[in-house]
């Protein structure tokens, strides 16, 4: 079996970018939930049924759950609001691919055989989940 | 980003031993696009990586499929660089030495094969990182406890190859391994240690075997692809107490480092213990930008002031005890009375008993907060750092570290540094932040790094770990005999690995010139 392609050309990356990055509107965003201990991030979806859930807490959630280097540099660049991705809802799916497969700033790309392009699907689909 | 070929081969047997490789293991697992490599590139570069870049990858699946692509790569000679899972941050990440390398990525091998309550032990497959046998433990309700390094994104097996360490007792993790099966370069299997005898039943339980311990052979080198190990863990002990020391002032660091050495020597602290500068707290929560943008290296009285408001000494550290409740309390009484005169000040430690939140303990909890250090010039960044090996000397270490500061300041770079207490030595770690889409400032890391290995080469101290990019750099430093070990490594290389096939150039070992 041959992995299907779901690299993104950068341009879109770019347009993504754009699209998702934008600062929220006029409602004030709701305060942002008590951020998980380092014990609880490390285990981010242990024993979930949503596997897309469970393998972002394998995969991703060193980074992106708590006090973590990527929720405080998305908090930096967007607002608190949205530093963590498990509580965005503006993230897209396809966005999230072109980002894990491309990497974002000091984000490294994710290979293919780290996250395999079906466990990527359900990652995206989870964190797309909430999206309006 | 063009295609690649491994050094000394052709595109026509490149292209054979990538059939090969597809035979052995499916074509799903061998990746040579332009994207996929991308995908391996060094993210802490110096500049695009290219000089690092590898012309394939193949990920294998189990022991069997590592000895088929040994075998084809004897065949075609073409080299390959074993990575456990690719994240040595700061050393390279998955990134060859050698430029167009095969990359065998060993992340699929991710087995934790078994943990023993009672001998409190692991074996692990290469690919399991710390997080994952951290998940392992907990949802298994294991009463084990794992060490750590900074960045806990990498491999357990692969951390201990390149003698990585973390900072709760059984942080040597070098010396927490206890057996190994290895690929030699022929394609063949050993094990090492009571694995040795078929049907063992101590494999985990003894390094050394009957003869020669063969262990340390296969760390930092390049003389067998590991593809399973045995890891020692910490019975969970019945109490734990924590402290932050911040000690105020930098030449703290004179007295600190002998009172903290002997106190390490002789086990009353019984892990390896870190303290660092104002920029190695603050690059954690904070980027340059909020506290100077100015030209040059950060004054010191921009570090008082970050100082002041982040709540930090000059030296930062953390201590923490593990044992009975009766060691431990002695423990405590017993720091205190060696630090509160001092400072000047009660000490407030943090204790844990058995049953109590598990946050409130000092077990070693997998963590990458550390990798946020990269962001503090901003843009994309990077770190490397030198860390050679001093003596448990106070004076001695902090006069070096008084020099090493004062060239950080010429230079023009934010000074960053670390002491770490080992058993009996000091790593007075250097580290070099960068911006690397910046060349001037690639070109400062690199021109740094230089000098410091020349300034400690010159005083008798070496690295204990090597960069890709400076890994015959080091190696020229141990320069006893006129490079004898070099010649040593290099003997053995050849009698093991006549066709240079794995890691050429690891450690300075094997080098193609």
């Amino acid at each position: 079996m041959k992995l299907s392609r779901s690299l993104l050309p950068l341009a879109g990356l770019s347009a993504l970018l754009a699209a998702s990055c934008g600062t929220a509107g006029d409602v004030p965003p709701p305060p942002a939930p008590k951020p998980a201990s380092p014990i609880a991030a490390a285990l981010f979806g242990s024993g979930s049924k949503d596997e897309g859930e469970r393998l972002f807490g394998q995969e991703c959630a060193f980074c992106h759950v708590g006090k973590s280097t990527g929720a405080m540099m998305l908090g930096r660049r967007l607002g608190k609001d949205k530093a963590e991705l498990i509580h965005r809802t503006d993230l897209d799916a396809d966005y999230v691919k072109a980002v894990v497969r491309n990497g974002l700033m000091n984000m490294p790309a994710f290979s293919r055989v780290e996250v395999t392009d079906a466990e990527l699907d359900k990652i995206a689909a989870y964190l797309a989940r909430k999206k309006s | 980003m063009a295609s690649l070929l491994p050094k000394g081969v052709g595109s026509t047997g490149f292209q054979k031993a990538l059939a090969g490789f597809r035979a052995a293991i499916g074509n799903q697992w061998v990746l040579d696009s332009e994207e996929d490599r991308a995908s391996y590139i060094d993210p802490y570069a110096m500049g695009d990586g290219l000089d690092h870049d590898c012309s394939a990858i193949v990920a294998p699946a189990s022991v069997e499929e590592v000895q088929a692509i040994v075998r084809v790569a004897n065949e075609i000679k073409v080299a390959l660089w074993p990575v456990g899972r690719g994240k040595n941050l700061g050393y390279g990440a998955a990134s060859p030495a050698e430029k167009g390398d095969v990359i065998l990525d060993l992340s699929r091998m991710n087995r934790v094969l078994e943990v023993n309550d009672k001998q409190a032990y692991c074996l692990l497959e290469p690919g399991v990182g710390y997080f994952d046998l951290f998940r392992h433990l907990k949802e298994n309700n294991h009463p084990l406890w794992m060490s750590v390094p900074g960045n806990s994104w990498g491999s357990v097996i692969g951390n201990a190859l390149d003698r990585g360490i973390g900072y709760t007792p059984y942080g040597d993790h070098c010396e927490q391994i206890c057996g190994m099966e290895v690929v030699l370069p022929d394609g063949s299997v050993v094990r090492t240690g009571m694995g040795a005898m078929q049907g063992s039943a101590g494999w985990q339980a003894y390094k050394y075997g009957y003869g020669p311990g063969w262990d340390q052979m296969f760390m930092q080198s390049n003389l067998g692809v590991v593809t399973k190990a045995g890891v020692w863990l910490q019975p969970e002990p019945e109490m734990t107490a924590k402290i932050e020391l911040a000690l105020p002032n930098f030449d703290d660091a004179a007295w600190a480092i002998d009172i903290l050495c002997d106190l390490r020597r002789r086990d009353v602290i019984q892990h390896n213990i870190v303290f660092g500068s104002p920029v190695r707290a603050a690059s954690t929560m904070s980027q340059r930008a909020d506290w100077y943008d100015g030209p040059g290296a950060l004054p010191d009285s921009v570090s008082e002031t970050m100082m002041k408001k982040l709540g930090l000494g000059w030296w930062n550290a953390k201590i923490s005890l593990f044992g009975h409740e009766g060691t431990v309390t002695a423990q405590v009484d017993l720091i205190r009375k060696l630090f509160e005169p001092k400072l000047g000040r009660p000490l407030e430690f943090e204790l844990w008993k058995k049953g109590d939140p598990e946050e409130k303990s000092a077990q070693g909890v997998p963590t990458t907060m550390g990798l946020q250090c990269v962001n503090w010039y901003g843009g994309r960044g990077g770190h490397l750092s030198f860390a050679p090996v001093l003596p448990q000397d106070g004076t001695l270490a902090f006069n070096y570290a008084k020099k090493i500061k004062a060239y950080y300041e010429e230079i023009g770079q934010d000074y960053y540094a670390s002491f770490t207490i080992g058993r009996r030595h000091i790593n007075n770690v250097s580290l070099i932040l960068y911006n690397r889409d910046e060349p001037e400032m690639v070109a400062r890391a690199d021109k740094l790094y230089r000098h410091l290995l020349a300034e400690a080469a010159s005083q008798g101290f070496a690295e204990y770990r090597g960069h890709i990019s400076y890994m015959d750099a080091v190696a020229e430093t141990y320069s006893f005999g006129g490079g004898a070990l070099r010649r040593l490594n290099d003997k053995v290389k050849a009698a093991l690995d006549p066709n240079n096939i794995i890691a050429p150039g690891r450690n300075g070992i094997g080098t193609r010139r």
